[in-house]
């Protein structure tokens, strides 16, 4: 059996970038938790290791699991761009925090070691973040690929051209493949929408700039934005004229797919060790709407 | 030089200085009447905080001696705001949040962005002031803000006092929290709530948490639900998430931006009714930005 340690340097000598071991702001790719000299008895990955996710992990006889969030509700004290994070809550507080201990607890008592993987995972050639949310939605032969000079899943490569539907359809019919509740939208529900940007995780404005340098993308799908930035800037596109529309999965419900696509290349060079994707789910649910109200 | 001089690029310099206002040299001859300034002047005076620097709350655009024929209050100047506040014939707009898509304002990373110049067309073709009310709003005891949303919610009475200068504990008359939840969605007129947690819980205890989870984690073992606005996904709903899944009975309600604060930028037109009365105030929401599907 190989240690985490040993597993770690596998998945370095994989990754086919050169490592990142040390971030100047937030966390850093590598064991989070735990001990490294521990034996790897399974891999799970996941968007973010909730208790439940560690609950089944223990279940399922695994002791190791791969992560993109960090397991104490914080991206680190240092973490970029101060004003989309809270600071990180001292150590007093989690120390003494009740969930805290239950979560520490929890992976003390059965072993358990949580590794982040994202930096590195996300520097790769082929966005595999971005390859599994096309394959959640069964986007792959929508996909338009302006650069074929790089691989087809590409970060820039995020244009995809849809099958025309209102803007109200699109959001529902990414609700009903990706099973969330919560898509938050802006825009007129009734837009016809066919030209699509995805994205996953955190959009910000410069992304929206970027990726409306493409003419005529008439939505743009991403994890979240904060509410002061993106959110308003693209309010104003709207209103505009410039696109029509705006489609918010939550950070789980954009990045988790992406979590199955590690898996499966894990699988690959780690072939004696039992792994699995185990989704964490969107942590929300939401009240039966109303009409549409848009804008 | 007037502003039609202005190169872009000499008008870029000013907006990213802050100082993106007309030159006070292109004053109206017309005879004194109520100016952005005079009404900046007045809420310092009545505010009943001393003022800060730095701070927030300045000009953003427009120029503050021009007289100003009519006031909106709103939570987020966006285009759509600035455009029905013109159309209302509300040249001066005191917003709570940015004009230009970040904390400060700052103008420099959209100089070169065509949404940026259109904005700003549209401000100055209207003769539009926008000034930001944020950091002394808040500052205020009671909180502007927290006391707008008290009322909108119809929560005076059961804020519980504590050693926060405004009420963020609220002991009310226990409901189920599907119940709750459906409450604050009718009286914030918001469309995007997100909630964690049993909707058949029984609830009475609720803390407003802000945005963070440096509030959560102190506020979570003294109540059952935790209410955050304009959060990251990271922190408050998988910390509650975690909570329930560790065995404690607890949830929680995270709102737009626009849900935790915006009726506090109403309770801000009432305010300025009583030391403003030369021209209309009116507080026009800029509602919930998001929609979900039904």
């Amino acid at each position: 059996m190989i240690s985490s340690q040993e597993l770690l340097d596998r998945i370095q000598k994989n990754v086919g970038v050169p490592w990142q071991s040390q971030r100047s702001d937030g966390f850093s790719d590598g064991v989070l938790l735990g001990n490294a000299d521990t034996p790897v008895s399974g891999i799970v990955t996941t968007f973010t290791p909730t208790l439940e996710v560690l609950k089944q992990a223990v279940a399922s006889g695994k002791n190791t699991i791969i992560c993109r969030e960090a397991p104490f509700y914080s991206r680190g004290e240092r973490a970029p761009m101060f004003w989309r994070n809270s600071p990180a809550p001292p150590k007093e507080m989690t120390d003494n925090d009740p969930v805290c201990r239950a979560k520490r607890e929890f992976i003390s008592q059965n072993n358990l070691v949580i590794i982040r993987l994202v930096e590195n995972w996300d520097a790769r050639m082929t966005d595999s973040q971005l390859r599994g949310l096309a394959r959640a939605l069964g986007w792959e032969h929508f996909h338009t690929v302006a650069n074929r000079d790089v691989d087809e899943y590409h970060p820039h490569n995020v244009h995809f051209q849809l099958p025309e539907s209102s803007l109200s359809q699109l959001a529902q019919s990414v609700a009903q493949k990706l099973k969330i509740h919560g898509p938050r939208v802006i825009g007129r529900p009734e837009s016809r929408v066919s030209k699509a940007a995805l994205t996953h995780g955190l959009l910000l404005v410069a992304d929206v700039e970027r990726i409306l340098r493409e003419p005529v993308v008439d939505v743009v799908i991403a994890g979240d934005a904060v509410e002061w930035e993106a959110v308003p800037y693209f309010q104003d596109l709207v209103t505009a004229g410039r696109t029509k529309g705006l489609v918010l999965l939550g950070q789980e419900a954009s990045e988790e797919p992406g979590c199955g696509e590690m898996a499966t290349w894990l699988k690959g060079f780690i072939g004696e060790i039992p792994s699995e994707w185990l989704p964490a789910g969107e942590p929300f649910w939401t009240l039966p709407q109303g009409k549409e109200t848009g804008q | 030089m007037n502003q039609a001089t202005l190169s872009r690029r000499r008008f870029c310099q000013l907006a990213s200085s802050g100082l993106l206002l007309a030159p006070t040299l292109m004053r109206a001859q017309t005879p004194a009447r109520l100016t952005a300034r005079e009404v900046v002047a007045r809420i310092r005076k009545n505010v009943g905080v001393p003022w800060r620097t730095p701070t927030a709350d300045e000009f953003k655009i427009g120029d503050p001696d021009a007289p100003i024929t009519g006031i909106t209050t709103t939570f987020m100047s966006t285009l759509d705001l600035l455009q029905r506040s013109a159309a209302a014939g509300n040249n001066f707009v005191i917003t709570h949040e940015p004009t230009f898509w970040s904390a400060a304002d700052v103008v420099s990373d959209v100089r070169d962005d065509a949404l940026f110049e259109h904005k700003v067309d549209f401000i100055q073709k209207n003769k539009m002031v926008v000034w930001r009310f944020h950091d002394h709003w808040h500052a205020r005891r009671p909180d502007g803000i927290f006391a707008g949303w008290n009322r909108a919610m119809g929560w005076e009475s059961y804020s519980v006092k504590g050693d926060n200068p405004f009420s963020i504990e609220y002991l009310i008359p226990e409901t189920s929290f599907e119940e709750l939840a459906r409450q604050m969605q009718v009286r914030l007129k918001t469309s995007s709530m997100r909630l964690v947690g049993d909707p058949k819980l029984r609830v009475s205890r609720i803390a407003n948490c802000g945005h963070y989870i440096l509030q959560c984690m102190p506020a979570l073992p003294k109540v059952d639900v935790l209410l955050v606005f304009e959060g990251r996904e990271w922190e408050a709903a998988e910390y509650v998430r975690d909570a329930i899944a560790a065995g404690q009975k607890k949830a929680l309600i995270q709102l737009p931006h626009e849900g935790g604060e915006e009726a506090g930028m109403d309770e801000c037109a009432r305010w300025l009714k009583t030391f403003i009365n030369e021209v209309p105030i009116k507080f026009m929401p800029s509602s919930d930005p998001f929609w979900m599907p039904a």
